[in-house]
Protein backbone atom coordinates (compact mmCIF):
# COMPACT_ATOMS: atom_id res chain seq x y z
CA UNK A 1 0.00 0.00 0.00
CA UNK A 2 1.09 3.79 -0.71
CA UNK A 3 1.09 6.15 1.74
CA UNK A 4 -0.29 9.33 0.17
CA UNK A 5 0.73 11.51 2.82
CA UNK A 6 -0.30 14.95 2.47
CA UNK A 7 1.45 18.05 2.36
CA UNK A 8 1.57 21.19 4.16
CA UNK A 9 1.75 23.29 -0.04
CA UNK A 10 -1.31 21.77 -0.90
CA UNK A 11 -3.21 23.69 1.40
CA UNK A 12 -1.73 26.85 0.64
CA UNK A 13 -2.29 26.38 -3.08
CA UNK A 14 -5.79 25.80 -2.28
CA UNK A 15 -5.81 29.01 -0.61
CA UNK A 16 -5.04 30.98 -3.79
CA UNK A 17 -7.70 29.06 -5.55
CA UNK A 18 -10.00 30.60 -3.15
CA UNK A 19 -13.15 31.87 -3.83
CA UNK A 20 -13.26 35.82 -4.52
CA UNK A 21 -15.85 37.06 -2.54
CA UNK A 22 -18.69 37.72 -5.36
CA UNK A 23 -19.05 41.54 -6.18
CA UNK A 24 -22.79 41.70 -4.76
CA UNK A 25 -21.34 40.49 -1.28
CA UNK A 26 -19.33 44.21 -1.09
CA UNK A 27 -22.36 45.51 -2.60
CA UNK A 28 -24.18 44.91 1.14
CA UNK A 29 -22.31 47.79 2.61
CA UNK A 30 -22.81 50.38 -0.55
CA UNK A 31 -26.25 50.02 -1.47
CA UNK A 32 -28.43 52.42 -0.49
CA UNK A 33 -32.00 51.74 1.45
CA UNK A 34 -34.89 53.78 1.22
CA UNK A 35 -36.36 53.56 4.66
CA UNK A 36 -32.72 53.61 5.91
CA UNK A 37 -32.69 55.56 9.13
CA UNK A 38 -29.42 57.33 9.90
CA UNK A 39 -29.72 56.12 13.70
CA UNK A 40 -28.35 54.00 14.67
CA UNK A 41 -24.88 52.91 12.96
CA UNK A 42 -25.62 50.43 10.14
CA UNK A 43 -24.22 47.21 10.77
CA UNK A 44 -21.07 45.43 9.03
CA UNK A 45 -22.69 43.30 6.49
CA UNK A 46 -21.78 40.41 8.19
CA UNK A 47 -23.75 40.80 11.25
CA UNK A 48 -26.73 38.05 10.81
CA UNK A 49 -29.96 39.80 10.25
CA UNK A 50 -31.34 38.23 13.07
CA UNK A 51 -28.92 40.76 15.50
CA UNK A 52 -29.36 43.42 13.46
CA UNK A 53 -31.04 46.47 15.46
CA UNK A 54 -34.97 46.55 14.27
CA UNK A 55 -33.72 49.81 12.53
CA UNK A 56 -36.15 50.43 9.77
CA UNK A 57 -39.79 49.74 9.34
CA UNK A 58 -42.42 49.34 6.30
CA UNK A 59 -46.30 49.12 6.32
CA UNK A 60 -47.72 45.56 6.87
CA UNK A 61 -49.34 45.95 3.19
CA UNK A 62 -45.90 46.35 1.56
CA UNK A 63 -44.57 44.10 3.17
CA UNK A 64 -47.11 41.80 2.19
CA UNK A 65 -46.73 43.16 -1.17
CA UNK A 66 -42.95 41.70 -0.92
CA UNK A 67 -43.77 38.34 0.48
CA UNK A 68 -46.20 37.73 -2.90
CA UNK A 69 -43.58 38.99 -4.97
CA UNK A 70 -40.84 36.90 -3.19
CA UNK A 71 -43.12 33.54 -3.63
CA UNK A 72 -43.96 34.39 -7.00
CA UNK A 73 -40.27 34.63 -8.14
CA UNK A 74 -39.92 31.26 -6.26
CA UNK A 75 -42.51 29.34 -7.79
CA UNK A 76 -41.53 30.28 -11.21
CA UNK A 77 -38.02 29.36 -10.30
CA UNK A 78 -38.32 26.24 -8.46
CA UNK A 79 -38.15 23.87 -11.25
CA UNK A 80 -35.11 25.28 -12.65
CA UNK A 81 -33.37 25.49 -9.25
CA UNK A 82 -34.69 21.68 -8.55
CA UNK A 83 -33.66 20.50 -11.49
CA UNK A 84 -29.77 21.43 -10.87
CA UNK A 85 -30.16 19.73 -6.77
CA UNK A 86 -31.38 22.86 -5.35
CA UNK A 87 -34.53 22.62 -3.37
CA UNK A 88 -38.34 22.71 -4.23
CA UNK A 89 -41.06 25.50 -4.00
CA UNK A 90 -42.02 24.59 -0.71
CA UNK A 91 -38.77 24.35 0.54
CA UNK A 92 -37.93 27.82 -0.94
CA UNK A 93 -41.41 28.99 0.57
CA UNK A 94 -40.45 27.82 3.58
CA UNK A 95 -37.13 29.77 3.49
CA UNK A 96 -39.13 32.76 2.47
CA UNK A 97 -40.91 32.93 5.84
CA UNK A 98 -37.83 31.96 7.79
CA UNK A 99 -36.55 35.41 6.18
CA UNK A 100 -39.01 37.29 7.39
CA UNK A 101 -38.99 36.09 10.74
CA UNK A 102 -35.30 36.44 10.52
CA UNK A 103 -36.55 40.35 9.47
CA UNK A 104 -38.62 41.51 11.66
CA UNK A 105 -39.21 42.39 15.02
CA UNK A 106 -41.60 41.76 17.27
CA UNK A 107 -44.12 43.16 19.07
CA UNK A 108 -45.71 45.28 16.03
CA UNK A 109 -47.36 48.47 16.34
CA UNK A 110 -50.71 48.23 14.20
CA UNK A 111 -50.49 48.54 10.79
CA UNK A 112 -46.50 48.61 11.02
CA UNK A 113 -43.58 46.54 10.99
CA UNK A 114 -40.14 46.76 12.01
CA UNK A 115 -37.41 45.90 9.92
CA UNK A 116 -33.56 44.80 10.82
CA UNK A 117 -33.52 46.09 7.29
CA UNK A 118 -34.59 48.38 4.96
CA UNK A 119 -37.72 46.80 2.41
CA UNK A 120 -35.84 47.10 -0.50
CA UNK A 121 -32.56 45.54 1.20
CA UNK A 122 -35.41 42.48 1.52
CA UNK A 123 -35.82 42.36 -1.88
CA UNK A 124 -32.19 42.12 -2.85
CA UNK A 125 -31.68 39.80 -0.80
CA UNK A 126 -34.12 37.28 -1.94
CA UNK A 127 -33.17 38.14 -5.54
CA UNK A 128 -29.69 36.99 -4.39
CA UNK A 129 -31.28 33.52 -2.93
CA UNK A 130 -32.82 32.67 -6.15
CA UNK A 131 -31.61 34.40 -9.05
CA UNK A 132 -27.51 34.08 -7.91
CA UNK A 133 -28.74 30.71 -5.75
CA UNK A 134 -26.86 32.11 -2.50
CA UNK A 135 -27.37 29.66 -0.24
CA UNK A 136 -30.34 30.92 2.14
CA UNK A 137 -27.91 30.56 5.33
CA UNK A 138 -25.72 33.70 3.90
CA UNK A 139 -28.81 35.46 3.21
CA UNK A 140 -29.40 35.51 6.70
CA UNK A 141 -26.31 35.08 8.28
CA UNK A 142 -27.18 32.13 10.10
CA UNK A 143 -27.71 28.48 10.22
CA UNK A 144 -29.91 26.41 13.30
CA UNK A 145 -27.61 23.66 13.77
CA UNK A 146 -28.67 21.31 17.08
CA UNK A 147 -30.17 23.55 19.78
CA UNK A 148 -27.76 26.63 18.35
CA UNK A 149 -28.22 29.15 16.04
CA UNK A 150 -24.44 29.80 14.41
CA UNK A 151 -23.34 32.62 12.71
CA UNK A 152 -22.33 32.22 8.91
CA UNK A 153 -21.21 33.97 6.08
CA UNK A 154 -19.74 33.84 3.29
CA UNK A 155 -15.67 32.41 3.25
CA UNK A 156 -17.14 30.03 5.97
CA UNK A 157 -19.00 26.20 5.30
CA UNK A 158 -22.65 26.63 6.79
CA UNK A 159 -22.58 23.61 9.21
CA UNK A 160 -24.49 20.39 7.80
CA UNK A 161 -27.16 18.47 9.78
CA UNK A 162 -25.07 15.08 9.51
CA UNK A 163 -22.60 16.58 11.49
CA UNK A 164 -24.76 16.85 14.34
CA UNK A 165 -24.10 13.64 15.51
CA UNK A 166 -20.01 14.63 16.14
CA UNK A 167 -21.70 16.11 19.40
CA UNK A 168 -23.70 13.43 20.64
CA UNK A 169 -20.62 10.88 20.19
CA UNK A 170 -18.17 13.17 21.92
CA UNK A 171 -21.05 12.96 24.70
CA UNK A 172 -20.76 9.62 24.98
CA UNK A 173 -17.14 9.30 25.99
CA UNK A 174 -17.00 8.70 29.64
CA UNK A 175 -15.35 11.48 31.54
CA UNK A 176 -15.16 13.51 28.12
CA UNK A 177 -16.55 16.87 30.48
CA UNK A 178 -13.43 17.05 32.01
CA UNK A 179 -11.39 16.64 28.80
CA UNK A 180 -9.24 18.66 26.65
CA UNK A 181 -10.48 18.11 22.77
CA UNK A 182 -9.39 19.02 19.34
CA UNK A 183 -12.11 20.44 16.72
CA UNK A 184 -9.78 20.53 13.76
CA UNK A 185 -10.72 22.50 10.35
CA UNK A 186 -13.61 23.99 13.26
CA UNK A 187 -15.05 26.59 10.26
CA UNK A 188 -18.11 28.01 11.71
CA UNK A 189 -17.21 26.65 15.03
CA UNK A 190 -20.20 24.35 15.17
CA UNK A 191 -18.50 21.56 16.35
CA UNK A 192 -16.12 23.22 19.33
CA UNK A 193 -19.43 25.14 20.52
CA UNK A 194 -21.40 22.07 20.57
CA UNK A 195 -18.76 20.05 22.80
CA UNK A 196 -17.80 23.44 24.49
CA UNK A 197 -21.36 23.93 25.89
CA UNK A 198 -21.14 20.27 27.43
CA UNK A 199 -17.81 20.71 29.17
CA UNK A 200 -17.22 20.78 32.84
CA UNK A 201 -15.03 22.78 35.20
CA UNK A 202 -11.51 21.09 34.08
CA UNK A 203 -12.53 20.64 29.90
CA UNK A 204 -11.60 22.73 27.17
CA UNK A 205 -11.96 22.56 22.89
CA UNK A 206 -9.37 23.62 20.81
CA UNK A 207 -10.58 24.40 17.47
CA UNK A 208 -8.20 24.90 14.47
CA UNK A 209 -8.67 26.85 10.58
CA UNK A 210 -6.25 28.08 8.63
CA UNK A 211 -8.99 30.02 7.24
CA UNK A 212 -9.06 33.66 8.23
CA UNK A 213 -12.72 33.92 8.15
CA UNK A 214 -13.37 30.67 9.68
CA UNK A 215 -11.37 31.92 13.00
CA UNK A 216 -13.15 35.27 12.53
CA UNK A 217 -16.61 33.80 12.27
CA UNK A 218 -15.71 31.27 14.74
CA UNK A 219 -14.77 33.52 17.34
CA UNK A 220 -18.07 35.67 17.23
CA UNK A 221 -19.72 32.27 17.74
CA UNK A 222 -17.48 31.31 20.78
CA UNK A 223 -18.56 34.48 22.31
CA UNK A 224 -22.16 35.02 21.26
CA UNK A 225 -22.60 31.84 23.51
CA UNK A 226 -20.22 32.87 26.25
CA UNK A 227 -17.79 29.96 26.33
CA UNK A 228 -14.53 32.31 25.35
CA UNK A 229 -13.36 30.15 28.83
CA UNK A 230 -14.03 26.88 27.46
CA UNK A 231 -13.35 26.90 23.47
CA UNK A 232 -10.07 28.51 21.81
CA UNK A 233 -9.83 29.19 18.65
CA UNK A 234 -6.39 28.76 17.04
CA UNK A 235 -5.43 29.96 13.15
CA UNK A 236 -3.07 27.43 11.56
CA UNK A 237 -2.73 24.55 9.56
CA UNK A 238 -4.26 21.16 11.37
CA UNK A 239 -2.01 20.33 14.01
CA UNK A 240 0.28 23.21 13.69
CA UNK A 241 -1.44 25.39 16.47
CA UNK A 242 -1.50 22.21 18.59
CA UNK A 243 1.82 21.25 19.56
CA UNK A 244 1.63 22.80 23.23
CA UNK A 245 -1.08 20.29 23.74
CA UNK A 246 0.59 17.27 21.86
CA UNK A 247 -0.41 13.90 23.57
CA UNK A 248 -2.54 15.34 25.91
CA UNK A 249 -5.61 15.60 24.28
CA UNK A 250 -9.14 13.02 25.59
CA UNK A 251 -10.36 13.50 21.87
CA UNK A 252 -10.08 15.13 18.54
CA UNK A 253 -12.94 15.49 15.86
CA UNK A 254 -12.94 16.88 12.35
CA UNK A 255 -15.29 16.96 9.62
CA UNK A 256 -12.47 18.08 7.14
CA UNK A 257 -12.61 18.83 3.55
CA UNK A 258 -13.55 15.30 2.09
CA UNK A 259 -14.80 15.99 -1.51
CA UNK A 260 -13.11 14.02 -4.51
CA UNK A 261 -11.50 16.83 -6.68
CA UNK A 262 -13.46 15.32 -9.81
CA UNK A 263 -16.84 16.03 -8.03
CA UNK A 264 -15.77 19.45 -7.29
CA UNK A 265 -17.54 21.23 -10.74
CA UNK A 266 -20.56 19.24 -10.51
CA UNK A 267 -21.46 20.59 -7.00
CA UNK A 268 -25.30 22.11 -6.53
CA UNK A 269 -25.00 25.55 -7.37
CA UNK A 270 -25.40 26.55 -3.54
CA UNK A 271 -22.02 24.93 -2.77
CA UNK A 272 -20.19 25.02 -5.07
CA UNK A 273 -20.54 28.60 -6.23
CA UNK A 274 -20.74 29.90 -3.10
CA UNK A 275 -18.82 28.10 -0.18
CA UNK A 276 -15.21 27.95 -0.13
CA UNK A 277 -13.18 25.41 -2.16
CA UNK A 278 -11.09 25.61 0.67
CA UNK A 279 -13.59 23.63 3.32
CA UNK A 280 -14.81 21.25 0.32
CA UNK A 281 -12.05 20.03 -1.89
CA UNK A 282 -10.13 16.81 -0.23
CA UNK A 283 -7.69 16.36 -3.16
CA UNK A 284 -7.95 13.56 -5.66
CA UNK A 285 -9.64 10.71 -3.69
CA UNK A 286 -11.24 13.11 -1.08
CA UNK A 287 -8.91 11.59 1.38
CA UNK A 288 -5.91 13.63 1.70
CA UNK A 289 -6.89 15.60 4.69
CA UNK A 290 -8.32 12.36 6.31
CA UNK A 291 -5.22 11.14 5.79
CA UNK A 292 -3.47 13.37 7.42
CA UNK A 293 -5.76 13.48 10.36
CA UNK A 294 -5.46 9.99 10.89
CA UNK A 295 -1.70 10.01 11.05
CA UNK A 296 -1.86 13.12 13.05
CA UNK A 297 -4.24 11.49 15.84
CA UNK A 298 -1.22 9.08 16.88
CA UNK A 299 0.39 11.74 18.77
CA UNK A 300 -2.12 14.55 19.16
CA UNK A 301 -4.25 11.89 21.55
CA UNK A 302 -3.22 10.52 24.99
CA UNK A 303 -3.71 6.61 25.33
CA UNK A 304 -6.93 6.37 25.53
CA UNK A 305 -8.11 9.05 23.60
CA UNK A 306 -11.08 8.75 21.26
CA UNK A 307 -11.40 9.96 17.59
CA UNK A 308 -13.97 10.84 14.97
CA UNK A 309 -13.64 11.80 12.00
CA UNK A 310 -16.65 12.61 9.21
CA UNK A 311 -16.04 11.28 5.49
CA UNK A 312 -17.52 11.68 2.36
CA UNK A 313 -19.43 8.17 3.27
CA UNK A 314 -19.56 4.22 2.43
CA UNK A 315 -16.86 3.80 0.44
CA UNK A 316 -14.32 6.36 2.02
CA UNK A 317 -15.62 5.39 5.27
CA UNK A 318 -14.64 1.90 4.90
CA UNK A 319 -11.34 2.89 3.48
CA UNK A 320 -10.56 5.26 6.77
CA UNK A 321 -11.68 2.87 9.11
CA UNK A 322 -9.56 -0.06 7.35
CA UNK A 323 -6.28 2.35 6.91
CA UNK A 324 -6.94 3.45 10.58
CA UNK A 325 -7.01 -0.73 11.88
CA UNK A 326 -4.40 -2.17 9.95
CA UNK A 327 -1.83 0.48 8.72
CA UNK A 328 -2.24 2.17 12.00
CA UNK A 329 -3.44 -0.77 14.14
CA UNK A 330 -0.68 -0.15 16.60
CA UNK A 331 -2.13 2.80 17.53
CA UNK A 332 -5.50 2.55 17.55
CA UNK A 333 -8.55 -0.10 18.70
CA UNK A 334 -12.35 -0.29 18.38
CA UNK A 335 -12.56 1.49 15.29
CA UNK A 336 -15.53 1.83 13.97
CA UNK A 337 -18.03 2.97 11.38
CA UNK A 338 -21.22 5.12 12.26
CA UNK A 339 -24.00 5.79 10.11
CA UNK A 340 -25.63 9.02 9.46
CA UNK A 341 -28.95 9.16 10.00
CA UNK A 342 -29.60 8.81 6.53
CA UNK A 343 -28.18 5.60 6.69
CA UNK A 344 -24.94 6.34 4.90
CA UNK A 345 -21.57 5.22 7.02
CA UNK A 346 -20.44 8.90 7.44
CA UNK A 347 -18.08 8.94 10.57
CA UNK A 348 -14.76 6.58 11.61
CA UNK A 349 -14.38 6.79 15.78
CA UNK A 350 -12.32 4.97 17.50
CA UNK A 351 -9.49 4.95 20.39
CA UNK A 352 -6.29 5.06 20.86
CA UNK A 353 -4.46 2.76 22.14
CA UNK B 1 -51.11 -17.50 26.80
CA UNK B 2 -48.46 -14.81 26.97
CA UNK B 3 -49.50 -11.56 27.33
CA UNK B 4 -48.05 -10.12 23.61
CA UNK B 5 -48.72 -7.05 22.05
CA UNK B 6 -52.15 -6.21 20.48
CA UNK B 7 -52.11 -3.05 18.40
CA UNK B 8 -54.86 -1.40 18.12
CA UNK B 9 -54.64 0.14 14.32
CA UNK B 10 -56.58 3.51 13.48
CA UNK B 11 -56.99 2.66 10.05
CA UNK B 12 -58.16 -0.74 10.03
CA UNK B 13 -61.35 -1.67 9.19
CA UNK B 14 -62.97 0.36 12.39
CA UNK B 15 -66.29 -1.08 13.44
CA UNK B 16 -68.90 0.70 11.74
CA UNK B 17 -70.64 3.19 13.93
CA UNK B 18 -67.05 4.70 14.37
CA UNK B 19 -66.00 7.23 11.53
CA UNK B 20 -62.83 6.82 11.05
CA UNK B 21 -61.51 10.41 10.06
CA UNK B 22 -62.68 11.22 13.77
CA UNK B 23 -59.69 9.46 15.11
CA UNK B 24 -57.40 12.23 14.18
CA UNK B 25 -58.62 15.79 13.91
CA UNK B 26 -56.62 18.84 13.08
CA UNK B 27 -57.09 20.14 16.35
CA UNK B 28 -55.16 17.46 17.76
CA UNK B 29 -51.38 17.70 18.27
CA UNK B 30 -50.48 14.92 16.50
CA UNK B 31 -51.43 16.35 13.20
CA UNK B 32 -48.31 15.54 11.50
CA UNK B 33 -48.24 11.72 12.85
CA UNK B 34 -50.00 9.48 10.86
CA UNK B 35 -50.10 5.14 10.83
CA UNK B 36 -48.97 3.46 8.08
CA UNK B 37 -50.05 0.14 6.65
CA UNK B 38 -48.77 -2.43 8.78
CA UNK B 39 -48.51 -6.38 8.30
CA UNK B 40 -49.19 -8.47 11.89
CA UNK B 41 -47.04 -10.90 12.82
CA UNK B 42 -46.82 -10.62 16.74
CA UNK B 43 -47.79 -13.76 18.16
CA UNK B 44 -44.56 -14.44 19.66
CA UNK B 45 -43.71 -12.70 23.37
CA UNK B 46 -42.07 -9.86 22.92
CA UNK B 47 -40.09 -7.04 25.24
CA UNK B 48 -41.65 -5.03 22.23
CA UNK B 49 -44.52 -3.38 24.73
CA UNK B 50 -41.61 -1.25 26.25
CA UNK B 51 -41.04 0.94 23.78
CA UNK B 52 -41.19 3.66 25.71
CA UNK B 53 -38.69 2.40 28.12
CA UNK B 54 -35.85 2.42 25.45
CA UNK B 55 -33.52 5.61 25.50
CA UNK B 56 -34.08 8.23 22.55
CA UNK B 57 -31.29 7.01 20.69
CA UNK B 58 -32.34 3.02 20.88
CA UNK B 59 -35.54 3.87 20.10
CA UNK B 60 -34.14 6.00 17.03
CA UNK B 61 -32.02 3.00 16.56
CA UNK B 62 -35.59 1.32 15.47
CA UNK B 63 -36.55 3.72 12.89
CA UNK B 64 -35.70 4.11 9.57
CA UNK B 65 -35.49 8.24 9.05
CA UNK B 66 -35.63 10.00 6.27
CA UNK B 67 -35.41 14.06 5.45
CA UNK B 68 -38.04 14.12 3.43
CA UNK B 69 -36.35 14.14 0.03
CA UNK B 70 -33.16 12.66 1.11
CA UNK B 71 -31.34 11.43 -1.93
CA UNK B 72 -27.47 11.46 -3.23
CA UNK B 73 -24.26 11.58 -1.21
CA UNK B 74 -25.27 14.42 1.39
CA UNK B 75 -23.09 15.79 3.65
CA UNK B 76 -20.45 18.68 2.08
CA UNK B 77 -21.91 18.12 -1.12
CA UNK B 78 -25.46 19.13 -0.09
CA UNK B 79 -27.17 22.49 0.74
CA UNK B 80 -30.81 21.92 1.19
CA UNK B 81 -31.50 22.23 4.85
CA UNK B 82 -33.63 19.64 4.78
CA UNK B 83 -34.52 20.43 8.48
CA UNK B 84 -37.57 17.81 8.18
CA UNK B 85 -37.90 14.56 9.97
CA UNK B 86 -39.74 11.41 9.24
CA UNK B 87 -39.50 8.29 11.46
CA UNK B 88 -40.81 5.50 10.78
CA UNK B 89 -40.77 2.64 13.46
CA UNK B 90 -40.04 -0.66 11.84
CA UNK B 91 -41.34 -2.87 14.57
CA UNK B 92 -44.76 -1.84 14.56
CA UNK B 93 -44.80 0.53 11.49
CA UNK B 94 -45.90 3.84 13.06
CA UNK B 95 -44.29 7.07 11.54
CA UNK B 96 -44.44 10.52 13.23
CA UNK B 97 -42.82 13.37 11.57
CA UNK B 98 -41.80 17.19 12.33
CA UNK B 99 -40.69 20.23 9.89
CA UNK B 100 -41.48 23.09 12.00
CA UNK B 101 -38.02 23.88 13.23
CA UNK B 102 -35.20 25.31 11.50
CA UNK B 103 -33.18 22.72 13.08
CA UNK B 104 -32.87 19.18 12.22
CA UNK B 105 -31.82 18.19 15.42
CA UNK B 106 -34.47 19.66 16.83
CA UNK B 107 -37.24 18.43 14.55
CA UNK B 108 -35.62 14.89 15.43
CA UNK B 109 -36.67 15.54 18.84
CA UNK B 110 -40.32 16.41 18.45
CA UNK B 111 -40.28 13.55 16.44
CA UNK B 112 -39.15 11.14 18.24
CA UNK B 113 -41.77 12.57 21.13
CA UNK B 114 -44.34 12.35 18.91
CA UNK B 115 -43.41 8.41 18.54
CA UNK B 116 -43.38 7.99 21.50
CA UNK B 117 -47.03 9.69 22.05
CA UNK B 118 -48.42 7.33 19.16
CA UNK B 119 -46.14 4.52 20.62
CA UNK B 120 -48.56 4.83 23.91
CA UNK B 121 -52.04 5.60 22.07
CA UNK B 122 -51.27 2.25 19.72
CA UNK B 123 -49.50 0.06 21.25
CA UNK B 124 -51.47 -2.18 24.21
CA UNK B 125 -50.70 -4.67 26.44
CA UNK B 126 -52.89 -6.99 28.09
CA UNK B 127 -53.62 -6.72 31.82
CA UNK B 128 -54.60 -9.74 33.72
CA UNK B 129 -56.98 -7.49 36.15
CA UNK B 130 -56.82 -10.05 39.13
CA UNK B 131 -53.24 -9.73 39.89
CA UNK B 132 -52.96 -5.74 39.10
CA UNK B 133 -50.95 -3.12 40.41
CA UNK B 134 -50.65 0.43 38.71
CA UNK B 135 -46.93 0.27 37.18
CA UNK B 136 -45.40 3.96 38.82
CA UNK B 137 -45.64 5.78 35.34
CA UNK B 138 -49.02 5.49 35.53
CA UNK B 139 -49.09 6.86 39.24
CA UNK B 140 -47.18 9.54 38.73
CA UNK B 141 -49.81 10.70 35.87
CA UNK B 142 -52.47 10.51 38.50
CA UNK B 143 -53.64 13.22 40.65
CA UNK B 144 -52.44 13.32 44.43
CA UNK B 145 -55.84 12.46 45.85
CA UNK B 146 -55.78 8.95 44.55
CA UNK B 147 -55.75 6.86 47.69
CA UNK B 148 -53.35 4.86 45.80
CA UNK B 149 -50.63 7.16 45.05
CA UNK B 150 -48.05 7.10 47.61
CA UNK B 151 -46.55 10.22 48.69
CA UNK B 152 -43.16 8.75 47.38
CA UNK B 153 -44.38 8.82 43.82
CA UNK B 154 -43.32 12.38 43.53
CA UNK B 155 -45.37 15.66 42.00
CA UNK B 156 -47.99 14.65 39.26
CA UNK B 157 -47.07 14.27 35.51
CA UNK B 158 -49.00 16.65 33.10
CA UNK B 159 -49.34 16.00 29.75
CA UNK B 160 -46.61 18.81 28.40
CA UNK B 161 -44.17 16.17 29.97
CA UNK B 162 -42.61 13.84 27.96
CA UNK B 163 -43.07 11.61 30.79
CA UNK B 164 -46.47 11.86 30.55
CA UNK B 165 -46.46 9.20 27.43
CA UNK B 166 -45.55 5.88 29.38
CA UNK B 167 -48.08 6.80 31.79
CA UNK B 168 -51.03 7.06 29.47
CA UNK B 169 -49.79 3.80 27.66
CA UNK B 170 -50.66 1.99 30.86
CA UNK B 171 -53.57 3.93 31.63
CA UNK B 172 -55.08 3.32 28.54
CA UNK B 173 -53.97 -0.38 28.83
CA UNK B 174 -56.24 -0.34 32.29
CA UNK B 175 -58.81 1.10 30.18
CA UNK B 176 -58.91 -1.07 27.35
CA UNK B 177 -58.86 -3.77 30.36
CA UNK B 178 -62.34 -3.05 31.69
CA UNK B 179 -63.44 -2.25 28.20
CA UNK B 180 -63.69 1.18 28.59
CA UNK B 181 -65.57 2.07 31.86
CA UNK B 182 -64.44 4.89 33.32
CA UNK B 183 -65.85 3.79 36.44
CA UNK B 184 -64.00 0.90 37.00
CA UNK B 185 -60.74 2.00 36.04
CA UNK B 186 -61.24 4.44 38.74
CA UNK B 187 -62.02 2.09 41.48
CA UNK B 188 -58.80 0.02 40.68
CA UNK B 189 -56.75 3.44 40.65
CA UNK B 190 -58.17 4.66 44.00
CA UNK B 191 -60.01 8.15 42.20
CA UNK B 192 -63.67 8.91 41.71
CA UNK B 193 -65.06 9.08 38.19
CA UNK B 194 -65.18 12.67 37.67
CA UNK B 195 -61.31 13.06 38.49
CA UNK B 196 -60.17 10.18 36.35
CA UNK B 197 -62.70 11.71 33.55
CA UNK B 198 -61.18 15.15 34.07
CA UNK B 199 -57.35 13.63 33.76
CA UNK B 200 -58.47 11.65 30.47
CA UNK B 201 -59.93 14.87 29.18
CA UNK B 202 -56.43 17.17 29.96
CA UNK B 203 -54.90 15.63 27.15
CA UNK B 204 -56.19 15.90 23.46
CA UNK B 205 -55.11 12.28 21.98
CA UNK B 206 -55.73 10.12 25.30
CA UNK B 207 -59.24 11.79 25.16
CA UNK B 208 -59.53 11.20 21.52
CA UNK B 209 -58.27 7.23 21.97
CA UNK B 210 -60.75 6.83 25.31
CA UNK B 211 -63.84 8.06 22.93
CA UNK B 212 -62.87 5.73 20.26
CA UNK B 213 -62.99 2.85 22.55
CA UNK B 214 -66.07 3.86 24.29
CA UNK B 215 -67.75 4.41 20.72
CA UNK B 216 -66.92 1.32 19.74
CA UNK B 217 -68.60 -0.52 22.89
CA UNK B 218 -71.47 1.21 22.42
CA UNK B 219 -70.98 3.73 25.15
CA UNK B 220 -71.19 7.52 25.54
CA UNK B 221 -67.91 9.80 24.86
CA UNK B 222 -66.36 11.68 27.57
CA UNK B 223 -66.88 15.61 27.38
C1 LIG C 1 -15.94 20.84 5.73
S1 LIG C 1 -15.38 22.26 6.56
C2 LIG C 1 -15.95 21.91 8.20
C3 LIG C 1 -16.26 23.11 9.03
C4 LIG C 1 -16.92 22.82 10.37
N1 LIG C 1 -16.09 21.98 11.20
C5 LIG C 1 -18.27 22.15 10.15
O1 LIG C 1 -18.37 20.95 10.38
O2 LIG C 1 -19.20 22.83 9.78
C6 LIG C 1 -13.64 22.03 6.62
C7 LIG C 1 -12.87 23.13 7.29
O3 LIG C 1 -11.48 22.81 7.23
C8 LIG C 1 -10.76 24.00 7.05
N2 LIG C 1 -9.42 23.72 6.52
C9 LIG C 1 -9.08 23.47 5.25
N3 LIG C 1 -7.74 23.27 5.18
C10 LIG C 1 -7.26 23.39 6.43
C11 LIG C 1 -5.99 23.28 7.01
N4 LIG C 1 -4.91 23.02 6.25
N5 LIG C 1 -5.87 23.46 8.32
C12 LIG C 1 -6.94 23.72 9.10
N6 LIG C 1 -8.17 23.84 8.61
C13 LIG C 1 -8.33 23.68 7.28
C14 LIG C 1 -11.62 24.82 6.13
O4 LIG C 1 -11.31 26.19 6.23
C15 LIG C 1 -13.01 24.49 6.67
O5 LIG C 1 -13.40 25.41 7.64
Amino acid sequence: MILRLPFTIRSTSLLHRRQIRSPSASAVSSSPTTTHSSFPPRPRPQTPLFLRPPAHSAARADLDAFRRWAKSIAITAAPRIAANGGPDADHLLRELSWLVQDATSRPEAAGEVRLRVGLEELYRLWRERIEERKPFQYVVGCEHWRDLVLAVREGVLIPRPETEMLVDMVARVEGFEEGLWADLGTGSGAIAVGIGRLLGEGGKVFATDLSPDAVEVARLNVERYGLKDKVEIRQGSWFEPLQDVKGKLAGLVSNPPYIPNSHISGLQAEVGWHEPRLALDGGKDGTDYLLHLCEGCASALKPGGFFAFETNGDKQSEFIADFMSTMWGNFFENVKIVSDFAGIKRFVTGFHR
Amino acid sequence: MAAGALFRWALLPSPKHLAPPLLRTPRSPLTFARIEAFSSSTSTTNSTTNYLRLTDEELMAQCDMDTFKASGPGGQHRNKRESAVRLKHRPTGIVAQAAEDRSQHKNRASAVARLRKLLALEVRKAIDLNDYTPPTELLQILPAKSTIRGSDVGPQIGPNNPKFAPGMQALLDLIYAVEGSVSEAAKILGLSTGALSRLILSDDSLRMSVNDLRTSKGMRPLK
